[in-house]
């Protein structure tokens, strides 16, 4: 009577957990979860198959109240939505919608980062520092800063520049010049230059509003621009003041998977996309005053161990090892061993706030 | 006797069964890949509305005795020994849609099918997933479908819940006034709702 296929009646734990990763650490702590009853993004996906076709293939549109529609893929049904908008229409609108999702959550990343550069330079925060001098005065000859000032002023009037640029008039990105010109000539040929970071995601939320852009080639056309606008300006600017602020990245030797987990130190993760937050948690885990006080706790000292993205950060400044990747977020958990599990953004799955060890003080 | 029970109630109208059975029954078997097969995967089940934004996913009941059986004067339709279901031999239909006639649901449709290599169209109906259910797995429609509006299981089986359902209703209601047994509020509530908004659906 049961209509859902239950993958523990097939296989052992340990089988489950080897089809679900190589890692073998991971596959410890998946045997532990499947053993202990705990839901994870494995039996999440599981129940969610199949996938909604119609999702799968993009031709669903929800965009307006008339809706939603969908078109008929076997040619029986509807081959229109109610506006008229038809199956080229409306997969080119949903791309571009996850595209200004995406550019938007990368660039606003980038904008964070410049205005903790900006109050920095100002004397506004605390712990933050310039770091890579050289790279400052670089970059901000390319925007045509004057160099010959203290590294305070100069990363001001660049952070200035750079912020200005997601709203700018001028119809231009600074970054985007480092492309090399016969793909620039390209990019004036289609008229996809990006104009400013907000601006192209803001056209892309219009454009597939209602009644406006119906025509695939120019949405996606459009689509391309913010992404450009993110690669070329946003994440570009992220990228560039966060090693200003933190140190240019150098090839680093260091420690991958859950086993970077310690047994008798206070395990501290940090996960999400943004070094802002966790630069500053390595920092404080370092403070031998805090660390004195994890031993006076009979621990061994303090150990921060990266994930995700916000672990590559980590990983490639600082030489954190790396817990895993966004899928490793809730075997972590799991373990039983983290003290404290630190997000900034992006990837940081709502199950991990559910899971038992997540909510217990310890 | 093992059959997909439906619960129109639940039915949302979101069609996924339709997509899970052509793709269950296509060449490739991949949602971006089946449409762009010749023919056409199409489904064998068919989710129609009705009153009220109410649906209801209709497919061959694997009648027996079975209409189309009857009336088929090619023997192309035949009864499946091991499931009950009533099953095709593709070679043997003359596509003369006496099958279609009798049906009782109209759920019969001819098309091409990639497995069957004949120049006509065919009788296409629901084979009940008989070689799913041999790998011991639930019709792909069943599978598909999220709300239980579609369950596969012994309609004895299936039935019972309902009648405790029912069961639970009635003795709860013991001593009191109303005429039938309380709904349940959540059912109450879904159904008012439809019933309003209904009045501006085109079909209304």
């Amino acid at each position: 009577m049961s209509k859902k296929k239950d993958v523990n009646f097939y296989f052992s734990a340990k089988e489950i957990a080897e089809e679900r990763t190589i890692d073998p650490a991971a596959q410890e702590m998946i045997v532990k979860a499947v053993e202990d009853g705990v839901e994870t993004v494995w039996e999440r996906l599981a129940k969610q198959q199949p996938q909604c076709g119609y999702g799968q293939m993009g031709i669903c549109c929800t965009n307006c109240a008339m809706g939603p529609c969908r078109i008929d893929p076997f040619g029986n049904g509807p081959d229109k939505g109610v506006c008229g908008a038809t199956e080229d229409t409306i997969v080119a609108r949903n791309l571009a919608t996850m595209l200004a999702t995406g550019a938007a959550s990368h660039s606003d990343h980038g904008r964070e980062i410049v205005e903790v550069a900006y109050e920095t330079a100002l004397g506004k925060t605390q712990g933050y520092e310039i770091t890579d001098v050289e790279k400052l005065k670089r970059v901000a000859t390319e925007y045509g800063i004057d160099t010959d000032r203290s590294k305070e002023e100069i990363a001001r009037d660049l952070a200035l520049a750079m912020l200005e640029e997601f709203g700018t008039i001028k119809n231009s990105i600074q970054l985007v010049e480092r492309a090399p010109e016969p793909r620039k000539e390209l990019w004036r040929n289609l008229n996809i230059m990006p104009r400013s970071v907000d601006r192209e995601i803001v056209e892309i939320m219009h454009r597939v509003h209602m009644g406006v852009d119906t025509d695939y080639v120019n949405i996606l056309l459009q689509a391309l621009r913010a992404s450009l606008s993110d690669g070329w300006g946003g994440s570009m600017m992220a990228t560039e003041f966060s090693d200003i602020l933190f140190g240019t990245p150098e090839p680093k030797e260091s420690w991958v998977n859950l086993g970077v987990l310690s047994h008798d130190e206070v395990n501290i993760v940090l996960h999400g996309h943004n070094p802002v937050l966790s630069e500053m948690i390595v920092k404080a885990s370092r403070d031998p005053e805090l660390v004195a006080l994890a031993k006076e706790k009979g621990a061994k000292g303090i150990n921060p161990v990266g994930m995700c993205c916000t672990g590559n950060e980590l990983l490639v400044r600082q030489g954190v090892p790396i817990a895993g990747n966004m899928l490793n977020q809730e075997m972590a958990l799991v373990t039983g061993a983290v003290e404290a599990m630190v997000v900034d953004y992006q990837c940081i799955s709502p199950a991990s706030q559910r899971l038992p060890s997540a909510t217990i003080p310890r | 006797m093992k059959t997909v029970f439906v619960n129109p109630e639940r039915c949302i109208g979101c069609r996924h069964c339709e997509v899970a059975c052509a793709i269950e029954h296509s060449q490739t078997k991949e949602v971006l890949t089946v449409f762009f097969e010749d023919p056409l995967p199409q489904p064998r089940i068919h989710v129609e509305p009705g009153i009220d934004f109410t649906t209801f996913p209709n497919k061959c009941r694997h009648c027996n005795p079975a209409p189309c059986m009857q009336a088929c004067p090619t023997g192309a339709l035949y009864r499946d020994g091991t499931t009950g279901s009533v099953l095709l031999d593709g070679y043997k239909c003359i596509a003369c849609s006496m099958c279609a006639i009798v049906c009782p649901f109209d759920v019969i449709t001819f098309h091409k099918t990639w497995n069957i290599k004949v120049e006509h169209e065919i009788n296409f109906k629901c084979d009940h997933c008989v070689e799913r259910q041999a790998r011991g797995e639930v019709p792909a429609c069943v599978e598909a479908c999220k709300t239980d509006a579609l369950i596969f299981g012994e309609i004895n089986e299936l039935t019972k819940q309902g009648r405790q359902d029912f069961t639970l209703r009635l003795t709860s209601n013991a001593g009191r006034v109303d005429e039938t047994p309380s709904l349940p509020a959540s059912v109450k509530m879904s159904r008012d709702m439809n019933a309003k908004l209904s009045k501006f659906s085109p079909l209304e």
